[in-house]
């Protein structure tokens, strides 16, 4: 079936099995490999996009109910604050979550930093100054198995700081 | 998976489409296309009620809330008027899933999957809410004690759908108590569950109303206990036999995620918790 909607700003029409997970729509029918598979069952987090505005787990959802609907992936992340000339560096093209998270240390072996970074901008959109204890409500649903956490949690205030401008 | 997918755009469509053999619904997904993809649940038609805006309401009418089945847990959670009437609802539903989860779950969807550890419905039967059912005849409502029967057992027909739930608004003197024991905080199926709401009168306990999940077939109530406890103080005689009373109100299993032995040691030190520490 034919399915439309905003992919990163721009409008899209692709046509998508309907039992296809939106997961597999992004990474095998749209190239979007940004967005990682970890357990396929919404408890790791790897796979999280934004719906409308909010964080969730794209294995679960199928295609077709994205009809109509915004969506944000880490690669539209990255691009919302793309500069015009192309030869300015790549640390410039990258948002400040990307940027507190490379600069912190947050990333290890980067499988899961796609997902936390769209769980860190899903909070941020909201909440430009949060507590720990509401930076850990939003990332509870992603897994990390390298960092230990503490150098995300360092990440997420930087962002959050970066963000206001403070830095 | 060949299923036939359909938007569907208001209740009469779902009414009708309800009647086509092997259809079922799907909302948020968060439990059904983790099924589907095991192998644990066919469906020739999904009949998608995600984008049904008559279900998408939480509405309050005299000493009533009512929420539709296709809210999310985060716009419950959200909500001005639950937070300040109905406390116990958004903090139980804090504690299901996780962020991602509550953004697509849904209430009607937790109540409907009927698992023995449904955090929705810990809160829920402490608030003694009702579910609405609804087919093309009409709307029925059953206590929410009534509809869960069981693992994945409820009592709609065929037919039937879950519209939403109704809630009547407690007295605001209640306390509210919820526990969870897990592995992890987040994303974690309870081993046992403790709720309630608690109203004290002259250093005693004026109305209790206690529910567990995990430890039966379905999410219950405790009434045996609530009746042995309403009035009296709490003594270490009194704790003493709630802890007896509640091991008889339960029938626990021994599951991948604990035994039944820890399940009703849990339960006992759960209660024993909850009534040692609340206020005064």
């Amino acid at each position: 079936m034919k399915i439309s909607f905003t992919l990163n700003g721009k409008q899209i029409l692709v046509e998508a099995d309907e039992e296809t997970r939106l997961l597999d729509l992004l990474r095998e029918d749209l190239h979007h490999t940004g967005t990682k598979e970890g357990c396929g069952e919404g408890e790791c987090g790897a796979c999280t996009v934004l719906i409308d505005g909010r964080a969730v787990n794209s294995c679960l959802v199928l295609a077709p109910q994205v009809d109509g609907k915004e969506l944000l992936t880490i690669e539209g992340l990255s691009q919302s604050v793309s500069l015009s000339s192309a030869d300015q560096g790549d640390e410039c093209r990258l948002h400040p979550i990307q940027r507190a998270f490379a600069e912190k240390g947050a990333v290890q072996c980067g499988f899961c930093t796609p997902g936390f970074i769209m769980s860190t901008y899903a909070l941020l959109l909201k909440n430009s100054n949060p507590t720990d204890e509401q930076i850990l409500t939003a990332l509870e649903g992603n897994l990390c198995r390298c960092t230990g956490y503490l150098k995300i949690l360092e990440a997420v205030r930087y962002a959050a700081e970066l963000m206001r401008g403070n830095k | 998976m060949d299923e036939q997918y359909i938007k569907i755009g208001s209740v009469e469509e779902l009414l009708q489409s309800l009647q086509s053999p092997g259809a079922v619904i799907l909302c948020g997904g968060t439990d059904l296309v983790v099924k589907m993809r095991k192998g644990l649940l066919s469906a020739k038609t999904l009949l998608d009620i995600s984008d049904l805006d008559q279900l998408r309401e939480i509405r309050q009418e005299r000493g009533c809330i009512e929420i539709g089945a296709a809210v999310s847990f985060s716009q419950i959670i959200e909500e001005a008027i639950i937070r300040e009437q109905i406390p116990i609802l958004a903090m139980g539903l804090r504690k299901l899933g996780s962020t991602q989860i509550r953004n697509r779950g849904t209430i009607g969807g937790n109540l409907v999957n009927a698992s023995p550890a449904a955090d929705s419905a810990i809160p829920l039967l402490l608030l003694d809410a009702e579910v609405v059912i609804a087919d093309s005849t009409g709307e029925r409502r059953v206590q929410l004690e009534d509809f869960l029967c069981g693992p994945g057992k409820t009592v709609l027909k065929q037919g039937e759908f879950l519209s939403g739930i109704r809630v009547p608004i407690p007295d605001p003197e209640f306390s509210s108590f919820f526990h969870k024991v897990g592995r992890r905080k987040a994303l974690t199926i309870a081993i046992a569950s403790l709720g309630a709401l608690l109203r004290m009168k002259d250093d005693a306990i004026d109305e209790i109303r206690l529910a567990a999940g995990s430890v039966a077939p379905a999410p219950i109530r405790l009434h045996p206990v609530e009746t042995l406890l309403a009035g009296r103080r709490v003594t270490p005689q009194s704790v003493e036999q709630a802890r007896n009373i509640i091991r008889q109100c339960i029938s626990p299993i021994t599951d991948l995620r604990a035994t039944a032995d820890y399940r009703y040691q849990v339960i006992a030190d759960l209660l024993a918790r909850l009534l040692l520490t609340m206020p005064n």
